[in-house]
Formats: C-alpha cells, structure tokens, sequence
C-alpha cells in the first residue's frame, strides 16, 4: 500500500511524481510504433525487428511528408 | 434529416469531427481514389496510393498472424501520425497531428466507414454559437418565444 504523503514539501513531491509520470507516458506512447487492430478492436504490436515494420514506417513517412509539403 | 453521409464528403466529415487530423483519403474497394481533403487532385491520388499500399505491407508483415485480417493500422511517427481503417468496400486513411488521441482516431475513422456502410449516422452536438442564433440562450432570451400571460385580467 501506498505511504500517505504528510506534510506540504511531501505533497508537492507526490504531485511532481505523478507530472513525471504522466509525461513518461505520454512520451511512451509517442514513440514510433505500428500497431494493427482485429475487427474486435483487439490491438497488436508489429515490433520493430519484424517483417515489413520497417516498409510500413517508410509508407507512413511519405504520407506525413505530403501532407507537411503542403502546409 | 440531416446530411447523409456520401463518400465524397467522408474526409472532410473527418476532419470536422477531429481536429488533429491534417488530411484524409478514401479509397473504393479497388483501392483507387474516391475522395480526400486535399484540394491538390495530385497530391490526393498520391496520398491515396500510399495509403493503400500502407495496408499492402501491413497485410504482407502480419499474414503468418491470423485468419483475418487487422481492420485498422495505427502508425506512430516522429512529427505526427498515419491512422487507417477499412472495411470490405472502403478504406479511410488519416494523416494525424503528433498528439492525436489514438482511441478517439480509431473510433472516429470506424464511425464514419460505419455510416457509409449504411449504419446510423454521427450525432454531432450543435456548437454554442449555431444554438444561439436559432434558439433562446440564458444571455439572450428569444423574443420570439411566447410569454406566458401571468394573472388573469383585471
């Protein structure tokens, strides 16, 4: 179980916690990454070292590009 | 009613509903180009290209997975994301800004194909400024609206 924080300093260090742990996540979930979803909505990693990740990137690089040359 | 989705409208229709995405593509069951966001038709039959290639190579690096294939692609990038979802006759694909909420996008592109697929349409909620021109808001009272008479007469 967690330590209940007592005390202002504690309390301002169980918040900064928590900021940095947000901003973890969110970075985590920003990194490049190719996920596939069955019809179930079920989601699948296609990992880095696998066949055709790197194509896939390449595809999706091109997109993001054509779009930026336009804006 | 209102506005019935159309395939021509489905990438804008996209773009209202999210705005982190950069630009759509629709593409027919063929995989050729339906309809886009871009105004360019060059850079649209482009983007509709990479998209159904996007779904070739995800096909190609998952057929050894399962039986059927994945229905939606979502490709984190530095600068931004590819978001692409299909169905037996149509694909959609987004270009998404960097922050874009992966649940929302997936759920948004599966909606619409959902609606073109003749399902129920997409319940937008009416902005506060469309409201205020047509009905009574606390800031401005409609004047049109009857005034219920208080007391009888004298």
């Amino acid at each position: 179980m967690k330590e209940k924080r007592k005390g202002p300093l504690s309390r301002a260090a169980g918040l900064a916690e928590g900021m940095a742990a947000t901003m973890r996540r969110m970075q985590r979930e920003r990194e490049p990454r190719v996920l596939v979803y069955d019809p179930a909505g079920y989601a699948r990693l296609i990992q880095p070292e696998a066949r055709g990740h790197a194509h896939i990137m390449e595809v999706a690089e091109e997109m993001l590009a054509l779009v930026a040359e336009r804006e | 009613m209102a506005d019935t989705l159309t395939p021509e409208r489905a990438p804008e229709r996209l773009c209202e509903l999210s705005g982190d995405v950069r630009a759509a593509v629709l593409l027919d069951a063929a995989g050729s180009l339906a309809s886009s966001s871009e105004d360019d038709r060059k850079r649209a039959a482009e983007l509709a290209e990479l998209a159904r290639r996007l779904f070739e190579e995800v096909d190609r690096a998952t057929r050894d997975w399962d039986p059927e294939p994945p229905e939606q692609v979502e490709v984190q990038i530095p600068g931004g994301a590819v978001f692409a979802s299909r169905t037996p006759r149509w694909t959609l694909a987004a270009v998404a800004k960097r922050g874009a909420l992966s649940s929302l996008m997936l759920y948004d592109l599966r909606a619409l194909l959902g609606e073109l697929e003749g399902g129920p349409a997409i319940i937008r909620s009416t902005p506060a400024k469309e409201a205020a021109s047509g009905l009574a808001t606390e800031e401005q009272p409609g004047e049109d609206l009857p005034m219920p008479e208080l007391g009888g007469g004298s």
